[in-house]
């Protein structure tokens, strides 16, 4: 299947196989692990791979990850993973990241190039008065697979910002998660305080840092690669994914919470099609409209600084009791516990 | 070892029992006559039929398992023995032998005797080569194993097997009344060594890390791969001087390593950042989060990159 529009889907194949998949391929294979073992139940050969020639949906990229951390039957594999990811091998996309001159270039080349550099996971980053804050969102349902992907996506932004800035950045962890069983792994690959439970999966560093000079980095390079970056992403065909599409608009519209006719219809589709898509992501409408309004909220009250009354007028709530149903719904807090559970 | 290996090295022994069960049974069809299905006593078969598959599946699983050798001889050689007396027993369960022959029985019963005390032999010697084996994984292993916990690069112990012995050492410290001290190492900027030489390298600085840390520790320490470059002992009865005494000849053991790349031979040089803790009245988790706190604090800020 191709994509059609110009976003990409679970089920399209469009990760060249020797990208991320391959990453994950070799660090099976350095522990002995049989390449047919491991592709089994994808549809995938490892010749075709290795020639180049494969496309992977997210789907098979899945499949991919759920055979790699059986067979591997280790805790530390999302990050071992994630550590050999960024910033890879994927033509231009990459060389624009190695020759960022500042953290804020490097975040930007990322979000930009999303659909080449993190296919699985978006990152969205926010800047407020003391911090950045990186978050991440899932791009095509990976469901029981989101924690892997997780770890992964933050260690390698860790581990490549760590690298090509020279120094260790003071980045903090926080992922929605209950803490689990092997935290050690955290706390050598993410840091010491690395937080859990939290309401957003979320990288953050004093915002300092942002525009801190990286050393070995050619603004001649990257000009180019950025060039060449921009016809990748263009033969490539898509830049973002629907899950990914439908949280901008949603977001974007939070004030007025479009309904799904109004959704399907911004989407040109008919809202059958829209409410399929949506459960071949292992997701429906309703729990998107609730994460853009909440993260709607949470940013009003983080990065605005708006007080009770202000978020829920922002978010068109007539009533302060319908207001505090719907934070405790979408967060399981009531507005005064959000309040300091932010301001941890 | 592989399926393949198994044949290679073991194929007189197969060969042998596969000829001794094979002359058997054709001297019971030489000489006996079939019995009929009414003659059949199926709880004879099911039992004698079934304990002889199941010391085939021993004698493959045994063999499957352990390096060639003198114990392994021992073991699959009674198991044979044993597995064609029985096997002799399930025949004349389908052939009865006429009256006056006698070396049946010879061929049933004699070679159990001979099995079993094969089998005893092997034992005691698998004993004492578990003994050896116990001493080599001094420092490695404290009483209790189990080889899910073992980690997947280094010959040491994972992170939940170190926390069952932190919670199994905090318990007798407090009984005995003696310290109990942990240590952490970390190797300072091993992302360099992964970026510069490539990760399989660096997974085999880890395997020469911790020969060398087991090297310079005492016999009753315990050393465990926590995560990553991070390696964390268990110091029985050991107060927090001692074990500071202990991280600093750790690290100047580790500086002082002179570890060579596979491929060009390239001298890496190591540097290593170390933390103590000596245990108060806590539970395990605590103690191991108050550890990785104590070295993120040893940690030195990060060079700038050449």
């Amino acid at each position: 299947m191709t994509p059609a529009s110009d976003w990409y889907e679970a089920d399209h194949r469009f990760i060249p196989g020797h990208y991320q998949p391959a990453t994950l391929i070799d660090l099976a294979l350095s522990r002995d692990i049989d390449s047919h073992r491991l592709l089994r139940g994808t549809g995938l050969f490892y010749e075709d791979i290795t020639a180049g020639r494969t496309r992977l949906s997210p789907q098979q990229f899945f499949s991919l990850i759920d055979n790699a951390q059986r067979l591997l039957g280790a805790d530390d594999s999302s990050f071992l993973f994630g550590q050999r990811l960024l910033p890879g091998h994927y033509g231009a996309a990459s060389h624009a990241l190695q020759h960022a001159q500042n953290l804020h270039q490097a975040l930007d080349t990322v979000t930009h190039h999303r659909a080449l550099l993190s296919p699985l996971l978006t990152p969205r980053l926010l800047v407020d008065d003391h911090y950045a804050y990186v978050y991440w969102l899932d791009s095509c349902g990976a469901q029981e697979h989101l924690r892997f992907v997780l770890e992964a996506s933050m260690t390698a932004l860790m581990a490549m910002t760590q690298w090509l800035s020279g120094e260790r950045l003071p980045w903090e962890c926080s992922f929605c998660h209950a803490q689990p069983r092997y935290v050690e792994q955290y706390w050598v690959h993410l840091g010491e305080n690395t937080q859990f439970g939290s309401q957003l999966d979320l990288m953050r560093i004093p915002r300092e840092y942002l525009t801190r000079a990286w050393p070995n980095a050619s603004a001649t390079a990257r000009q180019v690669a950025l060039q060449d970056a921009q016809a990748q992403l263009h033969s490539l065909g898509v830049r973002a994914s629907l899950l990914d599409r439908l949280y901008v608009y949603l977001r974007n519209h939070a004030q007025h919470a479009p309904s799904l006719e109004q959704t399907a219809q911004h989407f040109a589709m008919s809202q059958a099609t829209l409410k399929r898509k949506l459960s071949k992501h292992g997701t429906h409408f309703q729990a998107q409209q609730d994460q853009a309004r909440k993260h709607m909220a949470l940013y009003l009250y983080q990065i605005k600084g708006l007080s009770h009354e202000a978020v829920a007028e922002h978010l068109n709530f007539s009533d302060p009791a319908n207001f505090r149903r719907a934070l405790k719904r979408w967060t399981g807090c009531t507005p005064n516990l959000i309040r300091q559970f932010l301001n941890v | 070892m592989t399926w393949l290996n198994i044949l290679k090295h073991h194929r007189w022994k197969l060969a042998l029992l596969l000829l001794a069960s094979n002359i058997g049974l054709l001297l019971n069809i030489a000489f006996g006559r079939v019995k009929t299905v009414s003659e059949w006593q199926w709880l004879d078969i099911t039992g004698e039929g079934g304990t002889a598959l199941f010391i085939l599946l021993w004698l493959v699983l045994v063999l499957k398992c352990r390096p060639v050798g003198r114990v392994t001889n021992y073991f699959a050689i009674g198991l044979s023995c044993l597995f064609f007396s029985w096997w002799m027993d399930v025949l004349d369960e389908f052939f009865r032998l006429p009256k006056h022959i006698g070396w049946d029985h010879w061929l049933e019963s004699g070679p159990m005797p001979v099995g079993m005390v094969l089998l005893t032999i092997g034992l005691f010697h698998w004993h004492r080569e578990q003994q050896a084996i116990n001493q080599q994984l001094e420092k490695r292993e404290r009483v209790f194993r189990e080889h899910r916990l073992f980690d997947k690069l280094t010959p040491l112990g994972g992170a939940d097997y170190l926390k069952r012995q932190v919670q199994d050492c905090l318990v007798q410290s407090r009984e005995q009344q003696q310290p109990l001290s942990l240590l952490a190492l970390d190797i300072d900027d091993f992302a360099a060594i992964n970026q510069h030489y490539g990760h399989a390298e660096g997974d085999a600085v880890l395997q020469a890390l911790s020969q060398l840390l087991l090297l310079n520790l005492r016999r009753h320490d315990l050393l465990c791969r926590l995560a990553g470059d991070r390696f964390v002992v268990l110091l029985p009865t050991t107060g927090e001087t001692q074990a500071r005494l202990l991280a600093l000849e750790l690290q100047q053991a580790v500086q002082g390593l002179a570890h060579k790349t596979r491929h060009h031979g390239e001298r890496v040089h190591l540097a290593a950042s170390t933390a103590v803790v000596m245990a108060n009245d806590e539970p395990p988790e605590a103690l191991l989060k108050r550890l990785n706190l104590a070295l993120a604090l040893a940690k030195p800020p990060r060079s700038q990159r050449a």
